[in-house]
């Protein structure tokens, strides 16, 4: 897969501080990207960077080969953004918000009214057709600021906190609604500084603190690149001098970071990939331990990002206030 | 919703990758979005009605004013031939300064809002992420909020055609008066839009475009007034006059010389005002012949008319020439040559048009550096102006 979206030395500089330091970013086409960072990290700096609403202080972004600095206007055909606090027109019914989106791509009076009731149905406001737009729920008008993004087909949407302010019925369907994007082909890059609703719709996600990506790729991938290993949990029948044993014969093995019981699970910190827990269930197995289960416990977004952001601190010394 | 994937069929490229969307269609865009707005339901039709009527009701005492001083005049002895032009060119002057003073408040307040009220809510972003040019924004935002102000203009020509009843003022007069009236909405509304485009809040937009406004219209007369009265005094007795390029963008000159077309062109009344401006005497009517006509002030200066009689005439009917210019002795021939108020007309209005227009093209570039988000020159209000519209969009 090609990246679609790439940064090269992304750099913005404003009075006094520096929002985005150098940052190189490529999202592979098709994926669901997540940048993930506390406030003020530099998320929305570079989202709208990549939206050509904000011209870098230096360094380029290519999206679907066109430079964002050189040729915005190509680059704005093939985007769709939602900005972090998107607003809503006063005194607008909901078809004339994206009727209006439409004739701002130059779509044609035809393809605006099916684009209308195609994406009106997609996020599921059908019903609201008429409705005023200030009318609608937070949800609803989120819903819609998404369809609005979606009003030419881009191939890249950048949605910036998309689930903000919602409740928790309305992020399920989000959640949904971005999944359905990505069958349709979509690259979407979200950014948000809630961990686990990333972790649960993300392919793969960027680590980004102080203005730079601390770390990228699928979060097995980063957990490995920082060596942060793995944890295997690993159920063994047999009474507390067996377990024990077990837990012993697995110190041994080479990989095996270290082995602990806890609660009559063996936790086992691995630094192999896949193939080698797989020779090590297998040795297990052959050495007559009795293995009910043997799994890896998953690595979580949150504490993956708190390690990254914590080894970033010791590195850079304190955080500059 | 899974089921939509496959029903999904926005499917192919928008067309023209790489360009903009083109200027008409993006200011269409804009202005169809913002004209949806406006003229939703009963509001606009009704104010519109409601301006036309008092627009009316305004010209009617108008109308009975200049007939009473008519009658007064005459009960004192005054000339009361060609009355009826006189009240015309009452009524005409009375409307197209009050249509001006109306469009000047109008045309700011229309568009000082138009572009700062999108980044208020947030929505500027939204538009700016579209293939939509900076120029068919700021160029579709000022001709919506215009759109407005020129429906009222073009709602009140039927109450100034009223004028034509009692004569004195001819139709291209009042196409002169509207041609300013438009030119003002366009330059004042320009200015609206600058400081919409500048300023993050409607407030203080609306704050600096009014203060322009009023520099322009009262300041600007107040400058020329003050620079002509204490101007040097030359070796001829002569005192230095301040350039009429001041009053340019004052649209009341601009009006009053539009009204001069319809006096005698002689003195008093508007033209006096112009001429003194241009720096040029009044009394210069010479007709072709060379015979120098000697005006005498009539009845009806003061109230922006003037009918003049020749004192060499002895038929005692004068002669009412084109602009309402009463000359007698003349034969029909040479009547309209001799009336010669045709060198008293458009000599400040088409500069102050053009001016106009120029601000605007000026204002309007401008305004599209702002608008566009990825500018590279980012020239600011200095320090202390942007300090003081903080201040006073805060409180």
């Amino acid at each position: 897969m090609t990246a679609i979206v790439e940064a090269r030395g992304l750099v913005k500089r404003y009075p006094g501080t520096l929002a985005v330091s150098g940052v190189d970013l490529e999202v592979p086409e098709g994926e669901i990207f997540g940048l993930v960072g506390p406030n003020g990290a530099g998320k929305t700096t570079m989202l709208r960077m990549l939206a050509t609403l904000l011209l870098p202080t230096s360094g380029d972004a290519l999206i679907a080969g066109e430079s964002v600095t050189r040729n915005p206007q190509a680059v704005r055909r093939v985007l769709g953004y939602m900005p972090d606090s998107f607003g809503v027109y006063d005194d607008m019914k909901v078809w004339e918000y994206l009727d209006f989106f439409g004739r701002c791509y130059g779509l044609g009076p035809a393809r605006r009214k099916r684009m209308i009731d195609d994406l009106l149905e997609l996020v599921d406001l059908a019903a609201k057709r008429d409705a005023y737009v200030q009318s609608l729920s937070r949800g609803m008008q989120q819903r819609l600021c998404l369809a609005h993004a979606l009003v030419h087909d881009p191939q890249v949407l950048l949605l910036d906190e998309p689930a903000s302010g919602l409740d928790p019925r309305a992020r399920v369907e989000l959640r949904e609604l971005l999944r359905e994007l990505r069958t349709l082909g979509k690259t979407i890059l979200i950014s948000s500084h809630i961990l686990p609703e990333l972790e649960e719709l993300c392919t793969s996600v960027a680590i980004v603190d102080r203005g730079r990506v601390l770390a990228a790729g699928t979060i097995a991938e980063i957990g490995q690149k920082l060596r942060v290993g793995e944890v295997l949990r690993v159920r063994v029948l047999g009474d507390a001098e067996a377990l024990d044993a077990a837990r012993a014969w697995f110190e041994g093995q080479p990989d095996v970071a270290s082995a602990t019981l806890d609660s009559g699970l063996i936790e086992i910190g691995f630094r192999g990939d896949e193939a080698g827990a797989a020779q090590l269930l297998a040795a297990a197995i052959a050495s007559r331990i009795r293995v009910a289960s043997y799994s890896p416990a998953a690595t979580d977004l949150q504490e993956l990002f708190l390690q990254v952001t914590d080894r970033d601190e010791a590195t850079m010394g304190a955080p500059v206030v | 919703m899974s089921t939509l994937a496959s029903r999904l069929p926005f499917r192919g490229r928008v067309p023209l990758r790489g360009r903009s969307v083109p200027l008409p269609s993006g200011m269409s865009a804009i202005i169809v979005k913002e004209l949806r707005g406006r003229m939703r339901g009963r509001r606009a039709f009704v104010v519109v009605t409601i301006h036309v009527l008092l627009l009316a009701l305004f010209a009617w005492m108008l109308q009975r004013i200049n007939e009473e001083q008519i009658r007064n005049l005459s009960a004192f002895g005054g000339q009361t031939t060609y009355a009826g032009a006189s009240v015309g060119r009452g009524i005409f002057l009375g409307l197209l300064m009050l249509q001006t003073l109306m469009v000047s408040v109008l045309a700011p307040a229309a568009t000082a809002g138009a572009i700062s009220s999108e980044r208020e809510h947030q929505t500027l972003d939204l538009l700016a992420v579209t293939p939509i040019s900076s120029f068919a924004i700021v160029l579709g935002k000022l001709f919506s909020a215009l759109a407005w102000v020129f429906v009222l203009i073009l709602a009140s020509i039927p109450v100034t055609a009223l004028v034509f009843v009692y004569g004195g003022v001819a139709p291209d007069d009042v196409v002169r008066g509207y041609l300013v009236l438009f030119a003002t909405v366009i330059g004042l509304g320009s200015i609206g839009i600058f400081f919409s485009a500048l300023t993050r809040r409607t407030g203080a937009s609306t704050g600096l475009t009014f203060v322009i406004t009023l520099v322009l219209t009262i300041g600007t007369f107040f400058l020329w007034v003050y620079f002509s009265t204490t101007g040097e005094v030359s070796a001829t007795g002569a005192r230095r006059q301040p350039s009429e390029a001041v009053l340019y963008l004052n649209p009341f000159v601009a009006q009053a010389d539009v009204l001069c077309g319809t006096e005698d062109g002689a003195f008093g009344g508007t033209c006096g005002l112009i001429s003194s401006i241009l720096n040029t005497p009044q009394t210069d009517i010479f007709p072709p012949d060379g015979v120098p006509v000697e005006p005498v002030p009539a009845p009806g200066v003061g109230i922006g008319g003037g009918i003049r009689i020749d004192p060499s005439d002895t038929t005692g009917v004068p002669f009412v020439g084109k602009g309402g210019v009463a000359v007698g002795g003349l034969d029909d021939a040479n009547a309209d040559e001799a009336v010669s108020a045709d060198s008293f007309r458009d000599r400040f209005w088409p500069k102050s048009v053009l001016s106009f227009l120029a601000l605007s093209i000026v204002l309007t570039l401008a305004s599209v550096q702002y608008v566009t988000p990825t500018r590279r020159l980012r020239p600011s209000l200095p320090g202390l102006v942007r300090r003081l519209a903080r201040k006073r969009s805060a409180s």
